[in-house]
């Protein structure tokens, strides 16, 4: 079949050239695609949920517990924070980053439990509250929302003298769900009944939990607070989220404000509540920070590990596509052909297949992502519009990192050699 | 008198211990049509290879065109090849799924930019006008080796190099291919080198010079 009369007679070589080089060897050609196509699909998939990944992991990783806690400053407060800021915390910049938060108030009391007695912490909190803030949606807030870790044999607390005892505790007063347990603060008397025992392998085991409506008349300290704990997600921690906030410009400042480090949100919860002082939890914090950072790694080593295998799969398809074509080359080279004449020529039929092998590619990554978006996190993905080009350049880059062998190996040819007799 | 196209002095190849070509002095005016006799392994391919800048001498001077081949790199003997050489080869080696046309202007394309007209032309001069759109299996040896030319001369070259370019030929179509190289030489004003076994074809030739065992060992000059 001839070209069309109007193809300029330099593409009209190198047209043919290339179409019959895809002609000739379909089976080669159609590997290389495969390659690329696959490298390209891959990186695609993966770079496409990896956002995804990151946001939904840190979701997951809040199951955890809090990781930042707010307490009272100590130069103002007098020694509380007031319960009536709580709602504000809903309401700061990073609102739809705080997952949960729940208030606490501690105070010694003294528990009797027939002939048993002894002296523990009382602990007034929100169980499961319904949080009612001007402007914002309603939420639920409480332990059951920041400690879902929480192993509760029985319920959670539903009216004011109703209480969850620690496991170590209860087991001290002999106290299972549904016994009454008498308490003593300061003179004051209160009767509970036991309605969970929870275990959690840390200190919750030791403390005594009620309303913190009760806790807070109990002790005399009405709208006051001891702690609160927040639950937030947000971004691992670098170089730049490590600077001293004091220390920065005003433009730095800005950027870090905007940025969801735990510090930043941290900083921004602190704002609201008068007198206090929030600290990120390091462990937690620094935990779920390394964790995001490894699986942004691992998510990226993969995506280059895949790359890297369709290169090499590229690489030696050329090869043996190479070796075919030596006389053609030499050929080439024996009529002038030039190292740069000669990479056109197979770069181009590599990358006009690459152009192909990215956008299919593309497509199929692009459901892949889909996949496995609602295979692990049961919901849909919606691939960024970036994700095309960074296919093609993907597509592009699986192309060059494998023509360099072939090409090194198209220039040892020696025209004498090949052609001779 | 006419300029000297190519010089030697020295001229010398080897293949590990294997002297192909032993010191060669050699000097060919331009214009010239010389013929280079051999037997095998004599040594007359690795000269062609040599003056044609596909090879590389293992010592001595070699210039062609007044200029010294072995200051030039890999790709400026390949600027060289597509510049001022056409190579002749005895298996034609044209590539296969080109047609005539674009097996030419193949050579037109490392030269510069293929321009159709010119070899519609180069191969009308060579006498294949009908068979443009012939590709390589469509055509007869002679014919195949006509293409071979036109694809030679189609850049202008100033030196023409044919290695064994009658070998595959029979009586009538190496007349024709040799009446043409005569006919295109006056045109063009080129110089030919040709190697070959046959000693009609040599006579053909201004100048035939025998090569032995990589050495020179006689020389013939065309009289009258």
């Amino acid at each position: 079949m001839s070209l069309p009369y109007y193809v300029p007679g330099e593409l009209s070589v190198l047209l043919r050239i290339l179409k019959n080089s895809f002609l000739k060897r379909p089976r080669s050609i159609f590997l290389v695609f495969l390659s690329i196509t696959m490298g390209a699909a891959v990186a695609t998939s993966f770079l496409g949920i990896a956002g995804e990944i990151s946001h939904k992991m840190a979701l997951e990783l809040r199951s955890y517990g809090a990781n930042i806690l707010l307490e009272p400053s100590a130069l103002e407060g007098g020694g509380f924070l007031r319960e009536e800021d709580l709602p504000k915390v809903k309401t700061v910049f990073w609102k739809y980053n705080i997952t949960g938060f729940t208030p606490y108030l501690f105070g010694l009391a003294d528990f009797t439990v027939g002939a048993k007695h002894e002296r523990g912490v009382m602990t007034g909190t929100w169980f499961y509250k319904q949080l009612e803030v001007a402007g914002e949606e309603p939420s639920f807030q409480g332990v059951k929302v920041i400690a879902p870790w929480w192993e509760l044999q029985g319920g959670m607390p539903q009216d004011a003298d109703e209480a969850v005892v620690g496991a170590a505790l209860a087991r001290r007063l002999g106290l299972s769900v549904g016994s009454r347990v008498e308490s003593a603060v300061k003179g004051e008397r209160k009767s509970f009944r036991v309605v969970g025992i929870v275990t959690t392998g840390g200190y919750e085991e030791e403390q005594f939990f009620a309303p913190l409506v009760t806790v807070q008349s109990l002790l005399g300290k009405q709208g006051k607070l001891s702690r609160v704990l927040v639950s937030a997600v947000t971004v691992p921690m670098d170089d730049f989220g490590r600077k001293d906030p004091a220390r920065m410009s005003k433009d730095e400042y800005e950027k870090w404000y905007c940025t969801a480090y735990v510090t930043s949100v941290a900083k921004n919860v602190e704002e609201v509540m008068a007198g206090s002082r929030a600290k990120p939890i390091w462990q937690i914090a620094s935990a779920e920070g390394a964790l995001l950072k490894k699986l942004n790694s691992v998510v990226l080593l993969l995506t280059f590990l895949a790359l890297g295998a369709s290169a090499i799969a590229v690489s030696t398809s050329l090869m043996a596509s190479m070796a075919e074509r030596s006389p053609e080359i030499a050929l080439m080279k024996a009529i002038g052909a030039d190292r740069l004449q000669i990479t056109a020529i197979f770069l181009g039929e590599t990358l006009i297949i690459s152009v192909a092998g990215g956008i299919v590619g593309y497509l199929l990554g692009d459901q892949l992502a889909g996949l496995i978006s609602h295979t692990v996190f049961n919901s849909a993905i919606k691939s960024p519009l970036w994700l095309f080009p960074t296919a093609l350049i993907s597509a592009f880059l699986v192309a060059i990192a494998g023509s360099v062998a072939p090409l090194r190996r198209a220039f040892l040819i020696e025209p004498v050699r090949v052609l001779k007799g | 008198m006419a300029s000297t196209i190519i010089e030697t002095a020295g001229l010398t190849r080897s293949y590990g211990d294997i002297c192909a070509l032993k010191p060669l002095e050699l000097s060919v005016p331009e214009g010239e049509w010389l013929s280079v006799m051999g037997h095998s392994g004599s040594g007359k391919s690795t000269l062609l290879n040599l003056v044609g800048g596909l090879d590389r001498p293992t010592a001595g001077v070699l210039k062609v065109g007044g200029e010294d081949l072995l200051g030039r790199d890999e790709d400026g003997l390949a600027r060289f090849r597509r510049e001022f050489v056409g190579i002749i080869f005895q298996q034609h080696h044209l590539v296969p799924y080109l047609t005539a046309l674009e097996n030419v202007m193949l050579a037109q394309y490392f030269h510069s930019v293929p321009d159709e007209a010119e070899a519609r032309f180069a191969l009308e001069r060579v006498g294949l006008g009908h068979r443009l759109k012939n590709r390589p299996g469509e055509l007869s040896g002679g014919e195949q080796q006509r293409v071979c030319i036109a694809r030679a001369i189609i850049n202008s070259p100033k030196l023409l190099l044919g290695d064994e370019p009658t070998g595959n030929l029979d009586h009538k179509s190496t007349t024709m291919v040799l009446e043409l190289l005569r006919e295109l030489r006056a045109e063009e004003r080129f110089t030919i080198i040709m190697v070959t076994h046959n000693q009609e074809v040599a006579a053909w030739g201004d100048r035939t010079i025998y090569l032995d065992d990589g050495v020179l060992v006689r020389e013939e000059r065309k009289t009258g």
